[in-house]
Order: C-alpha cells, then sequence, then structure tokens
C-alpha cells in the first residue's frame, strides 16, 4: 500500500524478492503502475513538439490547469454537476428499471409480450431521444437526467428479466418442495437467482449512462464536464479538454473500483455464480 | 432437543394407476409417457424406481413431487391425495439445486425457515444433520467451493432436516465420478439405517439400485409401465466389498438386466445397463 | 417438410413478435386521438408515416442512412484491421497483457462520446470527425477483448499446437485468431454499441449529413414526425446490424465450439 516510511523502521528479514512480489501483487501498484510510462511518453511527445501545441498538451499543462481549475472552483462546480445528474438518473433509472424488469420478469407472458418492446427500445439508444426531449422540456437539466434515465431503465430491465429467467427451475422446485410459498420463493430464490443479471446489467446501463451524460451536455451544454470540454474546444482550450477526459476517465475507474467491482465481489463472485456471456443481456 | 433429531418421519407413498399424455410438440401427437403405473412404498422403505430413459422414471418422480400434473391416476402420501409441490415430498435433484447465495448451513436450514422455525433452532438443525452426512465445518462454505459429492451430501441433509414423508432422488449420483458415488452410496445406506426415512430413488443404474434398494420398481419403455416389482434379498448393512462378491447380489442384476433387455431384443440389440 | 404444427408453431411466434408493436401503435393512435396533442409535441402515427414516405420519394433518407452506414463501416472496419492483430500479439505474452489490461479498459470506459470535442479540434466538424468518433468505439473495445481472448487460450492448446509442429507464424492463424475468435466478436458487439451512440451524438454535434443530424435539424423546425421517424430508424438499423450481424456471429463462433466468451466490458 505506502512504501516503507522512515517511522517503520523495523529490520527487515525478507530480503528484496519478498518485496518485490508483494509489491507487484498490490492491487493499486497493478493497477497505477502501467499508466506511469504512458503519462511519460505522453509528456515526451508533448515536449517534442511532434504535434502542433494547440492540438495537443503534455500532462504537466493539464497538471497545472487542474489545480487552477480546482481552486477557482470551476472544475469542482462542473465535476459535481455532472456527478449529480448521473447519480440522479442512475437512482431513478435502477428504481424503474428494476420494477419494470421484476414485473415482466415475473410473468411469462408478460416477459414474450415486452421483451421485443424493450429490446427495441434499448435499440433507439438513448441519445436519439434527446432532440425530441428538448421540445418536450427545452435545453433544461430535465432533458438531460431523463436521457439518463432512459440509458439504465432498459439494459437493466432486459437483464433483470434474463436473469429471472436464467434462474435453474430444479432451484424453484427444490425451493417449492421444501415447503417455500410463491413469495418465499420469490424473495429467497427468484430475486437472489436474477442478482448476476441485475450487476451485469448496472455495468452496462452506467456504461451508456454515463456516456449519454457526456452527450447531453455537450449538447444541451449549460454545465457539467461534457459542456466544460464542449466549450472550451469552442474557444480553442486543447488543454480543458485533455483535462475533462482525463477527469472522466479517473471518474470511470473510480466508480468501477469502488461501488461495481465491490458489489460483484460480494455477491456473484463470492457465490460462485460466474456471469452468462451477456447473451440475452446485452 | 438431539433426541429429536434422531426421529425421522417416514410416510407412506401409494401410486395409483397413475397415467401421463404429453402433446408432441413437432407432430401434435399424443403421447403416452407412462401407462397406468401401480406401486406402493411403506413407511421407511427404501425403493428404487429403474428403467432406461424413456421407460418414465422421471415423469413418476416429477408427479409424485407434484411439479408435474398427471392426466389420470392419483398420488396418496399416507392415504392424502397430493397437489403440487409440498415439503412432505423433499426431492434430491441430480444437478443438486443447492442455493448458491446461501452458505451450507443456510441451505440445510432452508426447509425449517420456510416453516418459520426460529434462527437458533434452525442453525443447530443444520449442523446436526451436516454431521450426519459428514460435512461438520464446512457450514460457513458456499456450494461452489465444495466437490460435487459433497454438494450433493448437502443436498440429502437439506431434504432430511426438513422432516419430509418421503423424500424423492433423482439420479442424485449420476453426476459425481464413480469413486465417489460409491462412498455416497454407502453413506446414504448407512443414514438410511439409522433415520428409515422412505425414500424414493430413480436411477438407471441396475447395480445401483440393487446395492441401495429394499424393493425395485423395473420400469419399461415406450409407453413407460412398470415391468416388475424385485425384492432385493440383501441383509444390511450393505458394504461395496462385501457386496460385490455376493452370489445374491449378482444373480439379482441378472435378474434384472434381464428385465430390462427381455422384450426389445428384436428392436434394440442392447441395453446398457449403465452409462 | 415442416408439418402442419410447425407451421402452427412459427405463426405463433410471429403472432407474439407483431403483437407487442401492434399494441404499442394502437395506444400511440389512441392516446394521440384522445388527448389531441399538437404536433409540434407528439407526431400522429399518420404523420410519421406521411413524413417517412416523402423522405423516401425524395430520396433524402436513403441520403441520411447512407451516410450514417458508410461512416458506421468505415470506422469499424479500420478499427477492425487493426485492432484484432494488435490485440493478438499483445495476448500472445502474459505479462504484456496484464501491463496493458488496466490502461486498455480505461480506454474502453473513455471510449467513443467522450472523444467528440477532441476528435471535432483534432479533424474539424464534418466526416473523419465522425469516422474517428466510431473507429475508438471499436477500437478500444475490440483491442481489449481480443486480448483478452488469447490470453486466455488454455495453455494446453498452445503446447499441443507448437509439438505438433505449427511454425510460428501459423500458430498466429491456427490458434490464436480462432481461440480468441469468441472474445473478438463480443468485444466487436460492445464496441458497436458504443459506436451507434456515438455516431449519432457526433452527427448531431459535428455534421451537416446523416441520421443524427437528420434528427437534430428536424428539432430546430419542431418537425416531431420526422423526429420520431429519425428515431424509429435508428432503432430499426440497430437492430438489424445486431440481430443479423453481430449476434448470429457471436452466436456462431462461442456457442458452435461451446466456447464461452469471457469477455468483460
Amino acid at each position: 500500500m505506502s512504501a516503507p516510511s522512515v517511522a517503520d523502521q523495523r529490520p527487515v528479514v525478507a530480503p528484496t524478492l519478498g518485496f518485490r512480489r508483494r509489491l507487484l501483487d498490490n492491487t493499486v501498484v497493478r493497477n497505477v503502475g502501467p499508466f506511469m510510462p504512458i503519462v511519460l511518453l505522453w509528456w515526451l511527445i508533448a515536449e517534442l513538439e511532434v504535434f502542433p501545441s494547440a492540438f495537443f498538451v503534455g500532462p504537466d499543462v493539464v497538471a497545472v490547469r487542474l489545480v487552477e481549475l480546482s481552486r477557482n472552483g470551476i472544475l469542482t462546480g462542473y465535476l459535481a454537476d455532472s456527478l449529480y445528474r448521473l447519480g440522479t438518473g442512475v437512482l431513478v433509472g435502477l428504481l424503474v428499471g428494476g420494477v419494470f424488469g421484476l414485473i415482466i420478469g415475473l410473468s411469462r407472458v408478460a416477459r414474450r409480450f415486452a421483451w421485443p418492446l424493450l429490446v427495441f427500445f434499448q435499440a433507439i439508444g438513448d441519445i436519439a431521444w434527446l432532440p425530441l426531449l428538448i421540445v418536450w422540456f427545452g435545453f433544461s437539466l430535465l432533458s438531460v437526467t431523463a436521457v439518463i434515465v432512459y440509458t439504465v431503465v432498459f439494459p437493466l430491465a432486459l437483464s433483470i428479466t434474463a436473469g429471472i429467467a436464467s434462474v435453474p427451475e430444479d432451484m424453484r422446485r427444490a425451493s417449492a418442495s421444501l415447503g417455500a410459498g410463491r413469495w418465499q420463493t420469490l424473495t429467497e430464490v427468484v430475486l437472489p437467482g436474477a442478482l448476476p443479471g441485475v450487476v451485469s446489467g448496472m455495468r452496462t446501463g452506467l456504461g451508456y449512462g454515463w456516456r449519454a451524460l457526456i452527450a447531453a451536455e455537450i449538447i444541451v451544454g449549460t454545465s457539467g464536464i461534457g459542456f466544460m470540454m464542449f466549450d472550451a474546444r469552442r474557444v480553442g482550450e486543447v488543454t480543458d479538454v485533455f483535462l475533462g477526459m482525463i477527469v472522466l476517465g479517473v471518474l470511470w475507474y473510480a466508480l468501477d473500483a469502488l461501488i461495481l467491482a465491490p458489489l460483484e465481489r460480494e455477491t456473484v463472485e463470492r457465490w460462485g455464480m460466474v456471469r452468462r456471456p451477456a447473451a440475452a443481456a446485452k | 432437543m438431539s433426541s429429536d433429531a434422531t426421529y425421522q418421519r417416514a410416510g407412506r407413498l401409494e401410486v395409483r394407476a397413475l397415467e401421463k399424455r404429453y402433446d408432441d410438440e413437432r407432430t401434435g401427437d399424443s403421447v403416452l409417457a407412462l401407462e397406468r403405473a401401480d406401486f406402493e412404498v411403506e413407511g421407511g422403505e427404501f425403493v428404487a424406481l429403474l428403467g432406461p430413459s424413456g421407460c418414465g422414471k422421471t415423469t413418476i418422480l416429477n408427479i409424485v413431487a407434484g411439479f408435474i400434473s398427471q392426466t389420470a391416476g392419483e398420488v396418496l402420501v399416507d392415504g392424502q391425495a397430493i397437489s403440487g409441490p409440498g415439503a412432505d415430498r423433499g426431492v434430491v435433484f441430480q444437478s443438486f439445486a443447492l442455493f448458491p447465495w446461501k452458505t451450507v448451513r443456510a441451505n440445510v436450514a432452508f426447509g425449517p425457515k420456510m416453516r418459520g422455525m426460529d434462527k437458533q433452532e434452525r442453525r443447530q438443525l443444520a449442523d446436526e444433520y451436516l454431521e450426519l452426512v459428514g460435512l461438520s465445518g464446512f457450514e460457513d462454505k458456499y456450494p461452489h467451493e465444495l466437490s460435487g459429492g459433497m454438494q450433493q451430501r448437502v443436498g440429502v441433509a437439506r431434504v432430511l432436516a426438513n422432516q419430509p414423508a418421503v423424500m424423492l432422488m433423482d439420479e442424485p449420483f449420476a453426476s459425481v465420478d464413480a469413486q465417489t458415488r460409491m462412498t455416497l452410496q454407502e453413506e446414504l445406506t448407512r443414514i438410511w439405517q439409522e433415520r428409515r426415512p422412505t425414500i424414493v430413488f430413480v436411477t438407471h443404474d441396475v447395480e445401483e439400485a440393487v446395492f441401495l434398494a429394499d424393493r425395485i420398481v423395473v420400469l419399461a419403455p415406450h409407453p413407460g409401465r412398470v415391468r416388475e416389482i424385485v425384492e432385493v434379498p440383501l441383509t444390511r448393512p450393505r458394504v461395496w466389498d462385501d457386496i460385490l462378491g455376493n452370489d445374491r447380489f449378482k444373480e439379482t442384476v441378472h435378474h434384472v438386466l434381464g428385465l430390462l433387455k427381455a422384450p426389445q431384443v428384436t428392436e434394440q440389440p442392447t441395453v446398457e445397463a449403465e452409462t | 417438410m415442416p408439418s402442419l404444427m410447425a407451421l402452427r408453431r412459427r405463426a405463433v411466434n410471429l403472432l407474439w413478435f407483431i403483437a407487442p408493436f401492434a399494441a404499442l401503435a394502437l395506444v400511440w393512435v389512441v392516446a394521440v386521438e384522445l388527448t389531441d396533442v399538437p404536433s409540434r409535441v407528439f407526431p400522429a402515427l399518420a404523420e410519421v408515416w406521411s413524413a417517412g414516405v416523402g423522405m423516401v420519394a425524395d430520396g433524402s433518407l436513403w441520403q441520411h442512412v447512407g451516410v450514417s452506414l458508410q461512416r458506421t463501416v468505415t470506422g469499424a472496419a479500420l478499427a477492425a484491421v487493426i485492432s484484432i492483430p494488435f490485440g493478438i500479439l499483445m495476448g500472445i505474452s502474459r505479462p504484456v497483457a496484464a501491463y496493458f489490461s488496466p490502461i486498455l479498459r480505461f480506454s474502453v470506459a473513455l471510449a467513443g462520446i467522450a472523444w467528440i470535442p477532441l476528435a471535432t479540434l483534432w479533424f474539424g466538424f464534418g466526416n473523419r470527425a465522425v469516422i474517428f468518433i466510431i473507429f475508438n468505439a471499436v477500437f478500444f473495445s475490440l483491442t481489449y477483448n481480443t486480448m483478452l481472448g488469447v490470453s486466455r487460450i488454455a495453455p494446453d492448446m498452445h503446447r499441443a499446437a507448437r509439438s505438433l509442429g505449427a511454425p510460428r507464424y501459423r500458430m498466429f492463424t491456427e490458434v490464436y485468431l480462432p481461440g480468441s475468435l469468441p472474445s473478438v466478436v463480443t468485444g466487436l458487439r460492445i464496441g458497436m454499441g458504443y459506436a451507434w451512440r456515438g455516431l449519432i451524438a457526433a452527427e448531431i454535434i459535428a455534421t451537416s449529413a446523416g441520421l443524427g443530424y437528420m434528427l437534430f435539424l428536424a428539432r430546430r423546425f419542431y418537425h416531431t414526425d420526422i423526429i420520431v421517424l429519425s428515431m424509429i430508424i435508428i432503432g430499426l438499423i440497430w437492430l438489424a446490424m445486431d440481430r443479423f450481424l453481430l449476434a448470429p456471429l457471436e452466436r456462431r463462433t462461442v456457442e458452435r465450439w461451446g466456447m464461452v466468451a469471457g469477455a468483460t466490458r
């Protein structure tokens, strides 16, 4: 985790080999380490002016700008805006998509009826809704949030439906013949069984939702990271565009590492339920 | 409470003139899967349903379990006609059907939990049954961390802990390796002797049926029907080392194999005893 | 020869497929009729239909669809040509794969839409920026999954092929490529999902032709009939691509060989 500090002066018995192993096994080192040479390469390319600096700036310039924009609160403000929209959209989307998926998943008739519709609406894609939403709600935050909700609802509903359908028949039978009623079978067997679907649906939904957020912020354009990037592009501030992308990337990485991955580890992986290849969940 | 645990419910099962017809999805013809099956299983008896595929043995088990419904006839447990699945008929599945999101202990405690038994009590109960099947120390593992043979032990404990009138086993050892299968078979006879539950055991393996059961309901295919009910003249306890060389075992296996082969000689030259 | 029963079953299946859409159309017609919603807020089904007929007649629909498809194919093909060999090369060595894994995951997360500002800065507004977006949406996902696919080929298979005397270059075509194919196809499918959305966004933002542009232009004049028409067409094209191109490809590789693609988003 941390490099040996001054306070940590206990005699090192294990020789360097053990330390190197530990260092290589460390998650942070494994995940951040590879980026170091890339950043160096990036810096070198910028420094040698392979591309004109109006189109390509180095990490040092971006870092300076990061500090500057964080200090004056612009970056943090935009970031908060984006995260707030993403958060609201995803929460509402999870709620709607979850309920939707459950209802559809639990009834065979509903499933058969709704499946083609779900697939079709998922295919239309979030961003294509934006113009219509703008007609309805204007260039407002509501339009942006609605797009994110839309993006999350369909993959989630589809995955939950598929997840419920994938609970093995034998498990439902086992539950019934151990004396579980309909409701008990639902809460004890069907819902946990559908969880891998929920997790993978959330992953897909977030992956799309957050792209939709950027696009919506660019198009609707009032605030947020997407807006910041496109606004900077308009005035030719390439540094801010680079900065925006880095922020987005780090954000996604954090989201994945702090929320999605632990969720998966605690459920699907712990239970040894391998996620099916995204057959229907796509 | 430990005196309670040694008690095992053992109900009587009657299968009366059971018939099952399917509509073939492709041709639309009505297919007779099972023709008037009649047999009884006494309380505490171990009966095997034996036959090649298509003989309706799994159909019988599924009807008895309440998973599918018959087109004619009836199934009685302790004189009561069954309808739908219920806790009085516990099923051990070939696929194990353990709940992967529950620990081994929680799997075994599932039935009692459904009945509303309080947490402490069902935990104790589960641990007792896990000890019975030789899985002490694995209570907090998840099913996927166990080998196939151990998973099926959990499957057995889960059903026994629920005190069913009849325990239904659907080719439970078909998906474990040969060595483990023999161990499990011996274990099952030991547990049965200790607790004396009523067991209906579906298999296509002649030696397995003879080794385990008191009586074997031999079924014939197309349409599925009862060919003969064979008494197994072997004493207990049964251990493979002794049984394999036992003449009565060999005779019974031979006799049952003959029953399975006899009518189809012209159409199907051989019927595999084991697959 | 299909029996009567099989025919009936097929008809029932078809009905089950049509019924939801018929119901949707019915709800649409009735809702518009009852609420009397102005067409600048939401169009009637008939208006969308006639808008479609009109755009087919004057050829503008084909033009927009053509442009969008051309961009998609160009970008995706370019990505495929580069990523697959690239991914295989990286996947052959485990340390290399382990090294690039986090970088590529980072890039996949960023691929597509987030590049629009930079793409328009580098290439200006127009075709090249859009193609670049498609390219990079597919590129990262495809490279990552190809690499993953190769690095997960069982070492036994590798050894078997080597000991059967396959020279290095033959390993490429005989082992690595087919072995990673299920994962490659999954990567392509995921990448195309991002690319298609990226295309629409990029066309809204950065061009004067294509489906996204058609969509956004219609918004400016409150032509909701054309907006909804565009949405339907966008959905239909994606469904057609996914169902008739990508899904069968995935099925043929993954299912026929009984392999499970270990792909990750």
